[in-house]
C-alpha cells in the first residue's frame, strides 16, 4: 500500500517538467474542443493523435493521448448543454437534463456542475484504478491460455450485448465480424497465412489504427454530413459558471453511486462512456427523491450522467493495463499506441514496468485538474468553437484521417483499409450495428485464436480444462448467462420468476 | 450480471424513441437482406476454413489447425445471420420494401453518396498522382463548394462560400503539410 503511494508520488513528480505540463495543457484543451465539436468523438481524436505522437518519447505520447481522451469525454457536455446534441456519444444522457437547464437560463450553472461532476467522477475512477489494478494484475498472473480464451470471448460478447443500439444480436454480429477481420493475415501458432488471397499487404493482417480511423473517422463524417438539418446554438450562458459547494455536496450520494457505476462499466471490456452515463443516469432516476424533475432540468440527473461518463475513463484503464483487454473503444486505440511505443500492457506490466500504472494514474489526475480549470474559466472561447460549420470542418477532418492512417507504416494499403472500414462502418451504423464490439473483435481476435489452440495443444486436443478450471468455468457460465439473458423469451421468464418471488415475500 | 443487463435495458430505450417507430419498417427489410448476406458470407468463410491447409506435413495436432477458429466463427455468423433473417422475415412490415427503397434514394443518402464520391476521387485518384498539398487543397475546396453551394442546407452567399473554400483549402493544405512534415517529422503520402 505504502509502496503504491510512493510510486504514485513518483508518477506525479515524473510529469512536473515544463514539457509535460505544456503537453498536458494543449492535449487536454484539444480534447475538450474535439469532444465539444459534434461529429468528432474521443475515439477518433485519440486515433488521429497517435500519428502526431508517433515520434515522441513513450511517456509523453501516452500522456498526450490520455489527456486528449479524458478532455474529450468532458468536452462533449458543453455541446449537450448548449446545443441539445451530444458532442460525443458519451454525453447523450447529459442532453436530457443539461439542455433544459440551459433553456431555463441556467446554462452557466449546468456547465459548472458538469465540470465539477466530471472531475469528481474521474477521481473516483482513478482511486479504483490505483487500488484494483495491482490486485487484478496479480490475480491475472495465474491466468492461463484457457482463461484468456474465455476472457477474450466474454469481452466481445458483453460488449456486443451492452453497446447494441436496439438488438443484442446485432452487437454479437458486429463482434463476430471484428473477430473474423482479425483472422486475416499470418497466425501466430504455425505461421500460416490465412485469407490473404495472394495479396502481400494482407499478410501482416489489418492494422487497428487505420481500421479505427475509418470506423470512427470517415464513418462519423458520413453520418454528420448525411443529416440535412444542422443544430445551432440555442442558448447562451450569462449566469454564474463556478458552482457553489453546497450544490455539489447536496447530491453526494448520486455522485458517489454514479462514480462507482461508471468505474464498473469502464472495467467491463469494450463497454464505454455512453453506457456508463446511461447506467448511472437510470440508477439516479430510480432512487431519486425528485424523479419528476428528471428530463426537465434536474441537476441530479446532470450530475449522474457526467460523473458516470467520466468515471469510465479510468475504469476502462483497469482491464486495459492489467489484462490487455480494452475497457472502451478509445482504450483499444491506446493499447495499439502502447505497442507502437514498446509498452506491453497485460499481467506482466506490474512486474516489468510498475511505474507505468502510477504514471497513468498521475496523468489522469493532472488532466482532470487541467479540464476543470479550462472548463470553468474558458467558457466564452469554447462556445465560439461550436459555431464552426460542419461543411468546413469535416473536409479538414478527412484529410487528417488520410494522414493518420498513412503515417504509422507509410503504406497506401492502410489508407485503403481506412476507406473500406469507413464505408462499411457507415453502412453498419445506419443499420444500427454498434462499432465498439467490431473494434474489440479486431483487437481480441488474435488473443482468442492463439489461446484456444494453444490450450488445445497443451492438453493434446482435450478441451476439458476450458470447462473444469474454476476461473474458466466461472467466465464460461457468465458468457452462457449473458447470451441466454439476451434472448427476450428467456429474460422475460427469469424476470417474472424474480418478480413473483419478490411479490410473495412482500405479501 | 443480471443487474447490468437490466440497467442497459432501462437506459437503452431513452435515445431516439420517437425515431424507432418510423424507422422500424424499412429496418426490418434491411435486416432480412443483411441476414441473408451474413449467411452467404459465413458459408464462404466456412468453405475457406474447411479447405485451408491442415499442415499434415508438419505433423501439427489436428485440433490446432489454422482453420479451426475462423471455421467456428463462421458457424456463429451463419447462426446469427439466420436468426436475424428469420426474425425479420416473420415480422409483418407492410410497405417495408418501398420504405426501404425510399430510404436508399433519400436526400440523406444522396448527401452521404456525395461524400463517398469526393473521398474516393481524392484518396484513390489524386493522392499519389499529384503532390499531397495540391490534392488536399483541391479536395477541401471541392468539399466545401459541394456542400455549401450545391447541397446547401443553410443558404449562404455564393461569393462568401467560395472565398471561405479557397482560403480554407490553402490554409489546410499548408498547415497539414508543414505541421506533419516539419514539426512532427511524419512522411505524407
Amino acid at each position: 500500500m505504502l509502496d503504491g503511494l510512493g510510486l504514485l508520488f513518483g508518477g506525479i513528480a515524473h510529469f512536473m517538467t515544463p514539457v509535460s505540463l505544456f503537453n498536458i495543457a494543449w492535449a487536454t484543451l484539444l480534447g475538450i474542443v474535439i469532444g465539444a465539436l459534434p461529429g468528432l468523438t474521443a475515439t477518433m481524436g485519440v486515433a488521429l493523435l497517435v500519428t502526431l505522437t508517433y515520434k515522441m518519447a513513450p511517456d509523453q505520447a501516452i500522456l498526450c493521448l490520455m489527456c486528449l481522451y479524458s478532455g474529450a469525454i468532458y468536452g462533449g457536455s458543453r455541446t449537450a448543454i448548449l446545443l441539445a446534441i451530444p458532442g460525443t456519444p458519451a454525453s447523450a444522457a447529459t442532453t436530457l437534463d443539461g439542455h433544459p437547464l440551459a433553456l431555463q437560463g441556467k446554462a452557466g450553472t449546468a456547465m459548472g456542475l458538469a465540470t465539477t461532476s466530471s472531475a469528481i467522477g474521474t477521481v473516483i475512477g482513478v482511486i479504483a484504478l490505483a487500488l484494483v489494478a495491482p490486485l487484478l494484475a496479480e490475480a491475472a498472473l495465474r491466468f492461463g491460455s484457457y482463461e484468456f480464451f474465455w476472457l477474450a470471448l466474454f469481452g466481445v460478447i458483453i460488449s456486443g450485448q451492452l453497446t447494441a443500439i436496439d438488438d443484442p444480436l446485432k452487437g454479437y454480429i458486429a463482434g463476430i465480424l471484428g473477430l473474423l477481420v482479425a483472422m486475416v493475415g499470418m497466425e501466430t501458432l504455425h505461421a500460416h497465412q490465412r485469407f490473404t488471397f495472394g495479396i502481400p499487404a494482407l499478410g501482416g493482417g489489418v492494422d487497428l489504427i487505420p481500421a479505427m480511423v475509418g470506423a470512427f473517422g470517415l464513418a462519423e463524417i458520413l453520418g454528420v454530413m448525411k443529416r440535412t438539418s444542422e443544430a445551432r446554438i440555442i442558448s447562451s450562458a450569462n449566469d454564474r459558471v463556478l458552482p457553489r459547494i453546497g450544490e455539489m455536496l447536496r447530491y453526494w450520494r448520486t455522485t458517489l453511486r454514479s462514480g462507482l457505476i461508471g468505474t464498473f462499466v469502464g472495467i467491463v471490456p469494450g463497454v464505454g462512456e455512453d453506457v456508463g452515463a446511461w447506467a448511472s443516469y437510470a440508477a439516479a432516476k430510480r432512487s431519486s427523491k425528485e424523479k419528476a424533475l428528471f428530463g426537465k432540468g434536474s441537476k441530479e440527473g446532470l450530475i449522474a450522467a457526467e460523473t458516470g461518463n467520466s468515471a469510465v475513463v479510468p475504469g476502462a484503464m483497469i482491464p486495459t493495463l492489467t489484462l490487455a483487454l480494452p475497457g472502451s473503444a478509445a482504450a483499444a486505440v491506446l493499447i495499439a499506441a502502447m505497442f507502437i511505443h514498446g509498452i506491453r500492457p497485460g499481467p506482466l506490466l506490474m512486474t516489468e514496468n510498475p511505474e507505468f500504472l502510477y504514471q497513468i494514474v498521475a496523468i489522469l489526475l493532472l488532466s482532470t485538474l487541467a479540464f476543470t480549470v479550462f472548463g470553468l474559466f474558458l467558457t466564452k472561447p469554447l462556445i465560439k468553437v461550436l459555431s464552426v460549420p460542419r461543411e468546413r470542418l469535416m473536409a479538414v477532418v478527412y484529410v487528417l484521417c488520410v494522414v493518420g492512417s498513412f503515417a504509422i507504416t507509410q503504406r497506401m494499403f492502410d489508407i485503403y483499409v481506412m476507406l473500406f472500414f469507413g464505408v462499411v462502418g457507415f453502412i453498419l451504423r445506419e443499420m444500427k450495428y454498434p462499432m465498439a464490439p467490431l473494434v474489440l473483435g479486431i483487437i481480441l481476435g488474435d488473443l482468442l485464436d492463439l489461446n484456444l489452440r494453444r490450450g488445445l495443444l497443451l492438453t493434446n486436443g482435450d478441451p476439458s480444462p476450458f470447462f473444469t478450471r474454476p476461473i474458466s468455468l466461472a467466465i464460461c457460465s457468465l458468457i452462457v448467462i449473458t447470451i441466454l439473458m439476451s434472448i427476450p423469451a428467456v429474460s422475460k421468464r427469469v424476470r417474472a420468476l424474480f418478480d413473483r418471488r419478490a411479490g410473495s415475500t412482500r405479501a | 450480471m443480471d443487474d447490468m443487463t437490466q440497467q442497459s435495458d432501462g437506459s437503452g430505450d431513452a435515445p431516439g424513441e420517437a425515431l424507432a417507430d418510423r424507422a422500424a419498417l424499412p429496418m426490418l427489410r434491411a435486416d432480412l437482406l443483411a441476414g441473408l448476406f451474413f449467411i452467404v458470407l459465413g458459408a464462404a468463410i466456412l468453405y475457406g476454413s474447411w479447405t485451408m491447409p491442415r499442415l499434415e506435413v508438419r505433423r501439427i495436432h489436428p485440433m490446432t489447425v489454422p482453420g479451426l477458429v475462423p471455421g467456428l466463427l463462421s458457424i456463429a455468423l451463419i447462426v446469427c445471420g439466420s436468426i436475424l433473417a428469420f426474425r425479420s422475415w416473420r415480422a409483418p412490415a407492410p410497405g417495408g420494401w418501398s420504405e426501404l427503397g425510399r430510404a436508399v434514394v433519400s436526400e440523406a443518402a444522396r448527401r452521404a453518396l456525395a461524400v463517398i464520391v469526393l473521398v474516393l476521387i481524392y484518396t484513390l485518384g489524386l493522392v499519389g498522382l499529384v503532390p499531397f498539398w495540391a490534392a488536399t487543397a483541391a479536395f477541401v475546396f471541392a468539399f466545401i463548394v459541394v456542400f455549401e453551394i450545391w447541397l446547401a442546407t443553410v443558404k449562404r452567399p455564393w461569393a462568401a462560400s467560395l472565398l471561405w473554400a479557397a482560403g480554407l483549402a490553402v490554409t489546410a493544405s499548408a498547415a497539414v503539410t508543414l505541421v506533419f512534415e516539419r514539426a512532427f517529422l511524419v512522411r505524407l503520402p
